[in-house]
């Protein structure tokens, strides 16, 4: 049998500029510090077995990143069950819904305070078997984008014109090459929602079939003349047994707030 | 306090690795601003990968912050890409912490340890929103300082720097603090910059160019003398006694982003007294001061649980000489709570890495080797300096061939597939059996490696020597870059088609640039001011280098390269760092540059007597070592593994004293 803790984390403010890469070593310390029975890879270069979610693009933020860490099997009690950390027991959180599976607030709370300021840990949950890969298995992702100087009424003509269309060619640059591709396919949902004080904010649901295309791939189509502002991943899909849902929910659990944990 | 963020914000997603300006490390302090805080902007001028793990700019940054009366924030040198969009839109240079204007500080202290980075100053006090020449600046504008191993030679930024810092920084940035403090308080009216540069200039270890006259006899430089009474001739370093004092970094910067030294760092001792000849550091850092071992072992423990961190690097200019260094790594392998014992299949993922820069091949036994790669192996990198033995005792690096495949021998053994050797050309005295020796010994290293793995290999790495102020190699003519350039042809052919010997070497170029910069005048500042203004910042990167620039610039200065450069200086010249102390005796370096050309080694000072180089005699203090005797396998100066080295018997000779004439065959 194997457990994989599953850690729900934002990445918002200015740790948005940090890399994918970036992300992983600042998880593997953060584990570290909080002394999590992560298993490591075997060899004469142990390394500790990450998997994450569908990669962020650098500058974006998002409050739906997701990591799975394996966890050393003999550290968890069947009784509760338990995760035995260096710093001490972990028992599964009694204000979460019973149905839901076996999760972790203290855990996330101490995550959240050995990441930078801007990743928060929202969900740790407990999750059995040998599942397909996170990054296999999420299917769209939902997002929320500003468009620069574009006011909501421009937007939401340039939204009608672009779902109208059959074909949307974008470029963008891959490996140092343009490509020009066709997006349309990959846009499932695309609506104006509102406006920022830098402009006009859009949300959308990307599928990550045939490819995934990234919010900053339409914007030229949208609007050429403008640029793009922040943009936040809010959801990352999989199918679920009773339609889509996500890998980890955010606990509602007071526990899992920085400022709640002590030391 | 304004903050620069919402107009530095838009322009990040347009550069590359924007993560170098967010700051957000673990250990960033977020300092108050406010007219009661002598506030410092601890600027380091090169990228942020290379600068962050800087260890004395982080010294500094937490010793300030924890004054109550100062505050310190840090600035890396923005990227040519990040410099573009700044100046497009006016932004000036801000700080990493809280994104202030590096205009709002009293004061702008670069760290200086390459000279190629000199151009990024004068970059970075443009960005700053600053005139570059000291003297064209106002009352009001902050105070531009700088230290660093390269301040022991300060005349080619002296134009552009207001003040320098020479030796360890620990003490006089108090009394700088104090200093500027009470200016600050007094409203730092018109008129009165030339006190405070004055009022620094009384402060011990403190240079300040404008407070010193210079004059020169046609190319010669004639004398440096100050213009006051009470300001110094002669500007000593200072030094910190005790580094058990100075538990610094406590809360060292983990940064989000990868840097060149992404690990923890404890400083395990200060000062290096093996000798080498060419090593600046070794010389202006004297004497050895060793932290003690418990408080070692607390940093080590208290850092990896703080910062997540599983590699320490154990840092000195000479790791393998700390005494006990052998408990010291096996407890430093475990100190992240790993089991002692070794389970089969690989090594236990808990254990810590260990780093250990410079270390000396006479020291790297078995058990040392033993020892780091119960972790995770990190990579090696021995220093022979010189190919042949002849060639290091000229050098003082009295390692034998034997040493080096004993050192080479244990890593192979204990499972390192590699190692890097780390060689310079266009030492004094080099001839080429000298370079050709790199190849001989370079592939005897493989030959040692394939007893143990198919895959053994090393990786020559060449450096072209640079003479640095404040050695016995300080009168030395440098190789020019097309001599240099031989050298490594040299190499490479005699490697023939050896395809386990990986060789890679340092611009010629480059060295010829970093030669004019080590060893210039004031009239080279001339130079850096011209191959700044034609946008010849980031030297460092050799993409970015260009040595026809520099060339051009000192034509267009009316200045010579080979007088500069390649020129071998007499006895008795002055020399343009000659009223700046670092501690040593003039004559025990020039004695020891003849004894050098004589072949004549120099003991260890620490483990044999004091042959009064005026480092410790000079400043009352003393080396501060746990062991009388040299750790095991350590050859020099202590007459261990002599007899089993080589054919030739190293000369040991008791020095005479400083002043007491070149000895018999010391002739240049």
């Amino acid at each position: 049998m194997s457990l994989r803790l599953r850690v729900r984390f934002s990445k918002i403010g200015k740790i948005r500029f940090i890399g994918h890469r970036d992300v992983a070593r600042v998880i593997e310390r953060a584990v570290r510090k909080v002394g999590l029975p992560v298993s490591y890879s075997q060899g004469f270069s142990p390394r500790m077995k990450l998997s994450f979610g569908l990669a962020l693009p650098t500058g974006y933020e998002s409050e739906a990143e997701f990591v799975e860490l394996p966890l050393v099997t003999d550290a968890v009690l069947d009784a509760g069950p338990v995760i035995v950390c260096r710093s001490g027991a972990h028992a599964p959180c009694e204000h979460e819904p019973a149905a839901a599976p076996p999760s972790y607030c203290t855990i996330a709370g101490a995550l959240s305070e050995a990441l930078p300021a801007g990743m928060e840990v929202s969900a740790a949950t407990l999750t059995e078997g040998r599942g397909t890969s996170l990054q296999a298995a999420v299917h769209s992702c939902g997002w929320q984008f500003e468009i620069v100087d574009l006011d909501a009424t421009s937007a939401a003509k340039a939204v009608a014109d672009f779902l109208a269309a059959g074909t949307v060619v974008t470029e963008r640059v891959h490996k140092g090459e343009t490509v020009s591709s066709n997006v349309r396919p990959s846009v499932e949902v695309l609506q104006v929602v509102g406006c920022s004080d830098r402009g006009a904010v859009l949300s959308a649901e990307l599928s990550a079939t045939p490819r995934v295309v990234r919010p900053g791939e339409l914007v030229p189509a949208l609007a050429p003349a403008h640029e793009m502002g922040i943009a936040r991943r809010t959801h990352q899909w999989t199918s679920g047994a009773a339609g889509r849902a996500e890998p980890a929910v955010p606990a509602m659990c007071a526990q899992r707030h920085k400022e709640t944990i002590s030391g | 306090m304004t903050t620069l963020w919402p107009r530095l914000e838009p322009l990040l997603p347009r550069v590359s690795k924007p993560a170098r300006y967010i700051g957000c490390e673990d250990g960033m302090q977020r300092p108050d601003a406010g007219p009661h805080l002598t506030s410092w902007l601890l600027a380091y001028p090169d990228t942020y990968e290379i600068g962050l793990p800087n260890q004395g700019l982080q010294i500094l940054y937490e010793l300030l912050n924890e004054r109550p009366d100062a505050s310190a924030e840090r600035t890396y040198a923005p990227w040519i890409d990040l410099e573009a969009e700044m100046r497009a839109v006016g932004l000036p240079l801000f700080s990493v912490d809280t994104h202030r204007a590096a205009g709002d500080f009293d004061i702008i202290a670069f760290n200086l340890s390459a000279e190629l980075v000199y151009t990024n100053v004068l970059n970075c006090i443009d960005l700053a929103g600053l005139q570059v020449r000291s003297a064209q600046r106002g009352d009001a504008d902050p105070l531009i300082g700088a230290g660093g191993h390269c301040a022991y030679n300060p005349e080619p930024l002296a134009d552009f720097v207001d003040f320098f810092v020479i030796g360890d920084g620990e003490e006089v940035v108090s009394e700088i603090t104090e200093a500027v403090g009470a200016w600050k308080r007094t409203g730092k009216r018109p008129g009165t910059r030339a006190t405070i540069l004055r009022d620094l200039a009384g402060i011990e270890g403190v240079y300040v160019p404008a407070m010193y006259d210079v004059a020169y006899d046609g190319p010669a430089l004639a004398a440096v003398t100050p213009k006051h009474s009470d300001v110094p001739a002669l500007v000593a370093k200072r030094t910190v006694a005790d580094l058990a004092e100075w538990p610094y970094p406590r809360r060292q910067l983990v940064p989000v982003t990868e840097v060149v030294h992404d690990r923890l760092s404890v400083e395990v001792f200060r000062g290096c007294t093996r000798g080498c000849r060419f090593c600046q550091a070794g010389m202006i850092t004297r004497p050895v001061r060793e932290r003690p071992a418990a408080q070692v072992r607390e940093m080590v423990t208290a850092g990896l649980e703080r910062s997540g961190y599983d590699e320490v690097s154990l840092m000195s200019l000479s790791t393998a000489d700390y005494s006990g260094i052998a408990e010291l790594v096996r407890d430093t392998v475990t100190a992240g709570g790993a089991g002692g014992n070794d389970t089969a299949g690989g090594a236990d993922a808990n254990r810590i890495s260990v780093s250990l820069p410079s270390m000396r091949v006479d020291a790297f036994t078995v058990d040392v080797a033993a020892q780091v790669s119960r972790a995770r192996r990190t990579g090696l990198t021995f220093a022979p300096e010189a190919g042949s033995w002849r060639l290091r005792q000229i050098i003082n690096k009295l390692i034998t061939e034997e040493d080096l495949y004993g050192a080479v021998r244990s890593a192979y053994s204990q499972g390192w597939h590699r190692m890097k050797l780390y060689f310079l050309t266009g030492l004094p005295s080099e001839m080429d059996p000298d370079t050709e020796a790199i190849a001989h010994l370079a592939d005897a290293c493989t030959r040692i490696g394939q007893e143990y793995t198919k895959r053994a290999s090393v990786t020559v790495s060449l450096g072209g020597f640079v003479p640095k102020p404040h050695t016995p190699f300080q009168w030395f003519g440098q190789n020019p870059p097309e001599e240099l350039a031989r050298k490594v042809r040299l190499v490479r052919s005699a490697l023939g088609r050896n395809r386990r010997v990986q060789l890679k070497w340092h611009d010629p170029a480059a060295s010829t640039a970093e030669g004019i910069a080590s060893r210039g005048d004031r009239r080279v500042g001339a130079v850096i001011e011209y191959v700044w203004r034609k946008g010849g910042t980031f030297q460092e990167w050799s993409e970015r280098f260009d040595l026809g620039l520099w060339e051009e610039a000192m034509a267009a200065c009316g200045l010579s390269l080979d007088w500069y450069v390649h020129r071998h200086r007499d006895e008795h010249e002055v020399l343009p760092w000659d009223h700046i102390g670092a501690g040593l005796h003039r004559d025990f370096l020039w004695h020891d540059w003849q004894d050098a050309l004589a072949g004549h080694g120099l003991p260890d000072c620490r483990w044999t007597p004091c042959y009064d180089c005026g480092a410790c005699t000079e400043y009352g203090i003393e080396h501060m070592v746990a062991s009388p005797v040299a750790p095991n396998g350590g050859s020099q100066g202590t007459g261990q593994d002599l007899a089993t080295g080589h054919l030739v018997p190293v000369e040991l000779r008791p020095r005479q004293l400083a002043g007491a004439g070149a000895p018999s065959g010391g002739g240049a």
